[in-house]
Formats: C-alpha cells, sequence, structure tokens
C-alpha cells in the first residue's frame, strides 16, 4: 500500500543559476551565479509520475529547504530536482568541487540506501538525446573542461514504478531521512534530521 | 513485392526505428520503408479526462519539445473557451516558444547531427559520436551546451521549470513577466547570438563540402507546408497556413488554421505506426509535403530580424533555380537561420514595453464543444484538435505532429538516398549510416525516441525481389 507523501512542487530548487523563491515566494533571478563556483551541486532526479522514481527530486526538495534555510551553506551549495538530466547540465557540473547526485534505484532491495563514488565513463552513451546518465555528463565535463569534481551517487531501492503514481511507497519513505542524512554529510551539514533508515 | 516484415522485439523499445529497402531482381532498390514500430496512443486515452488538463498530458508526449505540445493544446483550450488572450500573454508564450525552438536546434544540430558533419559519414563509428566532436572542436560542443543552457533557462525562467512547465494555461499564462527575469533573460541573449552567427558562419563554409550528400538527401519534389504571419513572414506561434509546391508556386494561402482539416488528411500504412498526413485535395500518396525549418524558410516572404534576414537571403542562394530549397540536407542550414531569428525575436519581445503588463490571463468556462491550436515546433507544424462534451470532458482527440507530416518525406528520402549508396546486393557501414544521417536530417521525435546520439539504435533488411532477407544490418545503440 503505498502512503501519500506531500505534493510536490515540480519547481527546480536552483540557489545558483535560476529562478529562486524569496520569502514572498516570488521567484528571482541572480543572473551573475552562473558562473560562480560551487562548493558543492546536489541533483536529485527522476519522474514525479512514476511512483518511487520521485526519489531523487523529493528529496532534493526538501534538501532545498534545509540548504536554503541556512546562509552560509545555501552559498556555497546549490541544489536542483530535476525530472531528468539534461545535457546542458555539464556547465553546473564543471563549476563544482562536488556532485551528488540522488536517484531511485531499481537493482537495490526497496528501501535499501547506497553511497558510491561515480567516474566518468564515456560508454554510458544515452541513446536519446533528453536524457543522460550522470557518468556520461561525467566524462563530458572532462573532455570539455578537463576537470571532474568528486562525484556521488546516493541512491535508495524503489518498490513501486506505476505510471500515473504520485506517491511514494511505504517502503521507499523509509529510505528519506537516511538519503538526506547521507547527503548532508557528503556537504559537510550537520544531519539534523534523525535516521529512521533501514 | 512482401511489406509483411516480422517485427523484432528489440524495434519495439522505445527509441528504435527499422528500415527495409526492397529489391527488384535486378539488385537495385526497389522500395524503402522507414517503420516505427512503438504505439504510445495519446488521441485514445485522453478520452474522457476534463479538457483542462490536455495541455498537461499532451506535454508529457515529448521530453524534447513539451513546450511544443503545451503551447498547441493550450491554443486549442483557447479556442473552447472561445476567448482571445491578453496581448502579453501572447508575447510571453511567443517567447518561451522561441526558447524551445532555441534549445531543440541546438541539440539537434550541435549534439546529433555534428558528429556526421564534423567527422564524416564515413569516419569510424566508434569515434563518430558527440564525444569525437568534443575532441575535434571542444569549443564547438561548448558553444552547443551553452546555446541549449540559455533556451532552457528563459524556459525554466518562464516556466518555473525546464521539462514539462505548466506556466501556460488555457486563456493565457498564469503569471506576469517581472523585469529582474526580463533583465536576465536579455543579458544571456548577445552571446547566444554571437555562438548562433559565428556557427552559422562556419557552417556556410562547410556546406560546399557536402554537395554529394545535398544532392541525394531528399531532394524529391515535394510541397511546404507552415504557418506565416499574416504578412507573409517566419510566423511560429499563429498566422495562417501556406502551402507550396516543388516550383514555390502558393497552393494554398491564409488558410486558418481552424480550416486544416479541409486540406490535410492522415493516411494510414500497414507497416508502421506513425500516420502519414498528405495535402488531401491532391490525394494520397501525391499530396506529400514537408514541414519544419526548410519548409518555414521556403514558405516565408522575410524573417522579420536583421541578421535572419541576411541568413535567409543566403538560404535561398543554396537553391540553383529560382524555386524552393529541395534538398532535405539544407533542413540542417534552416535550423542555424531560425537560431539567429529566434534570438534576436526573444530580445525584440523583451524589449518591448507591454511585455511586463500584468493582465495575462483570460477567464472562462468552455464556450464551444470543438478546439483547434495550431503552432510551429521545432520540427515543424504542430496541430491539437479536441471536442468536448457538455460536462468538459473529451470526446476526441486528434494530434497531427510535426514529425508524422514528414513521414512520407522521410520514406522518400530513404529511398533516394538507397538508390544512391546502395549498390548490388551488400550494405556497408558508410551507407548505414548515410540512410541514419537523412533521417536525422528531419530531426525526427518518435516519442523523442529518435533522439539519438551518435549511433541511432537501428536495423536495415535487404531484401530480394520474392521478399527473402538477404542482408540485414542491426547496430545497437
Amino acid at each position: 500500500m503505498s502512503a501519500t507523501v506531500p505534493q510536490r512542487d515540480e519547481h527546480s530548487h536552483s540557489t545558483a543559476g535560476g529562478p529562486t523563491p524569496d520569502a514572498e515566494g516570488t521567484a528571482t533571478v541572480h543572473p551573475s551565479s552562473t558562473t560562480r563556483p560551487l562548493r558543492a551541486l546536489v541533483i536529485g532526479y527522476g519522474s514525479p509520475i512514476r511512483g518511487d522514481d520521485a526519489l531523487g527530486p523529493l528529496v532534493a526538495d526538501q534538501l532545498e529547504t534545509r540548504v536554503s534555510a541556512d546562509p552560509e551553506l545555501s552559498a556555497q551549495v546549490d541544489v536542483q530536482a530535476r525530472h531528468i538530466l539534461t545535457a546542458e547540465l555539464v556547465d553546473d557540473l564543471a563549476r563544482a568541487e562536488r556532485v551528488i547526485f540522488i536517484d531511485a534505484a531499481a537493482n537495490l532491495p526497496p528501501g535499501e540506501v547506497s553511497r558510491q563514488r561515480l567516474a566518468p565513463d564515456a560508454s554510458a552513451l544515452s541513446t536519446m538525446a533528453h536524457f543522460h546518465d550522470p557518468r556520461e555528463l561525467l566524462a563530458w565535463c572532462q573532455a570539455l573542461y578537463q576537470r571532474v569534481p568528486e562525484t556521488w551517487l546516493v541512491s535508495a531501492g524503489g518498490a513501486d514504478w506505476g505510471y500515473a503514481c504520485y506517491a511514494l511507497s511505504e517502503t521507499a519513505q523509509t529510505a528519506v531521512a537516511p538519503m538526506i542524512a547521507e547527503v548532508l554529510s557528503l556537504i559537510g551539514a550537520e544531519p539534523d534530521i534523525p535516521d529512521t533508515g533501514p | 513485392m512482401s511489406r509483411t516484415i516480422s517485427i523484432d522485439p528489440v524495434t519495439r523499445i522505445e527509441g528504435h526505428a527499422r528500415i527495409s529497402l526492397q529489391l527488384a531482381d535486378s539488385g537495385a532498390v526497389e522500395d524503402a520503408k522507414f517503420h516505427l514500430t512503438q504505439f504510445r496512443g495519446f488521441e485514445k486515452f485522453c478520452e474522457g479526462r476534463p479538457y483542462r488538463e490536455m495541455p498537461a498530458l499532451t506535454a508529457r508526449t515529448c521530453g524534447i519539445c513539451p513546450v511544443s505540445h503545451l503551447l498547441a493544446s493550450n491554443k486549442a483550450c483557447d479556442d473552447l473557451l472561445a476567448v482571445t488572450i491578453p496581448p502579453t500573454a501572447e508575447k510571453l508564450r511567443r517567447l518561451m516558444n522561441l526558447a524551445q525552438l532555441l534549445q531543440s536546434h541546438a541539440l539537434s544540430f550541435f549534439h546529433l547531427s555534428s558528429p556526421d558533419l564534423l567527422l564524416g559519414w564515413d569516419s569510424d563509428p566508434a569515434k563518430r559520436n558527440i564525444f569525437g566532436v568534443m575532441a575535434k572542436d571542444p569549443e564547438l560542443a561548448k558553444q552547443g551546451i551553452k546555446l541549449r543552457q540559455i533556451g532552457q533557462t528563459i524556459i525554466e525562467m518562464l516556466g518555473g521549470k525546464k521539462i514539462h512547465p505548466t506556466w501556460v494555461v488555457p486563456g493565457g499564462v498564469n503569471e506576469p513577466l517581472d523585469s529582474d527575469k526580463r533583465e536576465a533573460m536579455l543579458n544571456m541573449l548577445p552571446e547566444a547570438l554571437t555562438i548562433a552567427k559565428d556557427t552559422y558562419a562556419l557552417f556556410k563554409t562547410m556546406v560546399p563540402t557536402f554537395k554529394d550528400e545535398a544532392e541525394h538527401f531528399g531532394t524529391m519534389q515535394t510541397m511546404f507546408l507552415s504557418l506565416v504571419s499574416p504578412k507573409g513572414q517566419l510566423e511560429h506561434y499563429d498566422g495562417f497556413l501556406r502551402l507550396k509546391d516543388a516550383q514555390g508556386r502558393i497552393v494554398e494561402d491564409r488558410v486558418p488554421p481552424s480550416d486544416y482539416p479541409r486540406i490535410v488528411g492522415e493516411a494510414v500504412e500497414d507497416f508502421s505506426y506513425m500516420k502519414f498526413p498528405y495535402y488531401k485535395p491532391m490525394g494520397y500518396p501525391n499530396g506529400i509535403y514537408r514541414v519544419g525549418p526548410l519548409a518555414r524558410l521556403n514558405n516565408a516572404e522575410s524573417c522579420g530580424t536583421p541578421f535572419a534576414d541576411v541568413a535567409l537571403a543566403e538560404f535561398h542562394m543554396l537553391q540553383e533555380d529560382s524555386g524552393p530549397v529541395r534538398s532535405s540536407f539544407h533542413y540542417h542550414y534552416a535550423r542555424l537561420v531560425e537560431i539567429i531569428f529566434a534570438i534576436e525575436m526573444m530580445q525584440r519581445l523583451l524589449k518591448d514595453t507591454g511585455i511586463l503588463d500584468t493582465r495575462v490571463r483570460a477567464h472562462a468556462r468552455g464556450n464551444r464543444d470543438e478546439g483547434i491550436g495550431v503552432s510551429e515546433a521545432p520540427r515543424g507544424t504542430l496541430m491539437h484538435h479536441y471536442k468536448i462534451d457538455e460536462a468538459g470532458l473529451i470526446t476526441w482527440v486528434d494530434l497531427i505532429i510535426a514529425t508524422g507530416h514528414n513521414n512520407l518525406a522521410m520514406n522518400r528520402s530513404i529511398k533516394q538516398v538507397a538508390d544512391a549508396y546502395v549498390d548490388g546486393n551488400k550494405l556497408s557501414e558508410g551507407m548505414l549510416n548515410r540512410v541514419e544521417a537523412v533521417i536525422r536530417c528531419y530531426d525526427p521525435c518518435l516519442s523523442c525516441a529518435s533522439h539519438a546520439f551518435g549511433q541511432m539504435p537501428l536495423s536495415i533488411e535487404l531484401k530480394d525481389a520474392s521478399g527473402t532477407v538477404i542482408d540485414r544490418l542491426v547496430r545497437d545503440a
């Protein structure tokens, strides 16, 4: 049985390049920030309408709330929620010292959280132009900018990938807090959310 | 001649296309077919849904051009509401459509086609991909990323997100533009224009080296369909439908989009799930036409922006006679002209003092039982046509997408390339790649699927006159 999660705002929550919500909820723009270096870039990705595939963007949304509440952290960390990984992200990757991708995994036991280092892999070439494997984007980064950020993938096993499913399964929900803690640890922030993971 | 081809399960997967070539007894290519073997069924499963859901539903047709579906769908909904949207809302919608055009054309040219154009059709297939381009010309690859980033960022600034924004709504848009965002967008566009003009200048120098491909990549006689403005200028959002024949004579003009069913019919073939639109008065398949950048530039009398108009004049010189540019190879050229136009027009729209007006939405209930929305997607004319019942629920849907309009032309183009490059009874990798490349000229969006980097998963079958498969090349991604 799936549990309903709060309806997420599908907007991107970039604190760097794109529009960001201010205190009144109005989008503001920081055009000069698109070129500033970043200590860390966090990208949660997945489809918001395919059940547990929404883990990545949902975790990113919650992390964004945590990061934006801390001025020092938000000056150095950019959190993005993405449906898919697209080519223009390479420019953002190249500016970051450390990158953390957050994704749901079909090859992990449901609810299990995993953290792994990612390296560039040009053979992870996507057949589609509208989405990319993170390792492919790192290979782009290496080829174009001769630098690759230290990159991690924080993932959790999903249980339900149903079409037009807007809710996380109960099992996947248990992974949200430990995933957030994992990412906060990687970006050097103090986890303030109790670890309720498996 | 057998047209019954067993469908390999591999080709059922989204992103797979198949081409079959039929040989005559002499060994010459007798027929060629482009098979789309996936089925999605949007027209059917939308039935019963409230019409206001249609923009969000149909935008899911595509991850590359969701904005195009969003616009055509909302235009159909505007028609159902029987409202004229506020002028500022129209300008903002145009802005988003042009940003979409920019990012999509950039993807097609820089990332999908540049491996062929830069490295050559006969180059090592292992290196003929985006990484090969990065190795040979990293700056070009970076520029492609930058153009796409600018287009996507403008979409995100307007719509709140890059993929599947929900800012465009029936009756207009749901939020006006603020001055900070306008300033940020204007600040990005000079760099975009520089990149676009530099790339255009570079490609102009390369075109003569592709003389052979330009002669054989879809140079058939077809008509060209697109929207044009009331003044006959390049148009992507509204205006009238115009159809020119292969000699450049206007066949249909000032056709209101709502009158499209009079001129466009849809045929069905048993070898593909993609329909075959045609010009009704000429019947099927004689009513073959092309849409997209090539058609738009052939139909437009001018662009209406400075640099794009210079480029348009140079585009027309690609055709030695005075007729329309007929080679589908020149879709690439047309895309670059349109990128320049899109940037210049976005600058003009953003500098319009009315662009910040806060009246951006007309509110109404469904006031008609039938609505039609037509706009120009990056790949060509996009038509959404809905019927609703008294409760506002969808009872019937017809979607004619750009790639569908080009279906007949793509099939003819494959035949032409096969005639030119298939020699005897043996396929070669170079031939395989040229067949793929002629498809890519159209930048087809087979449910986003043929947006493939480097090597598209492709299966080519060579049959003899009895229909027996005598050779097969299968290439996975």
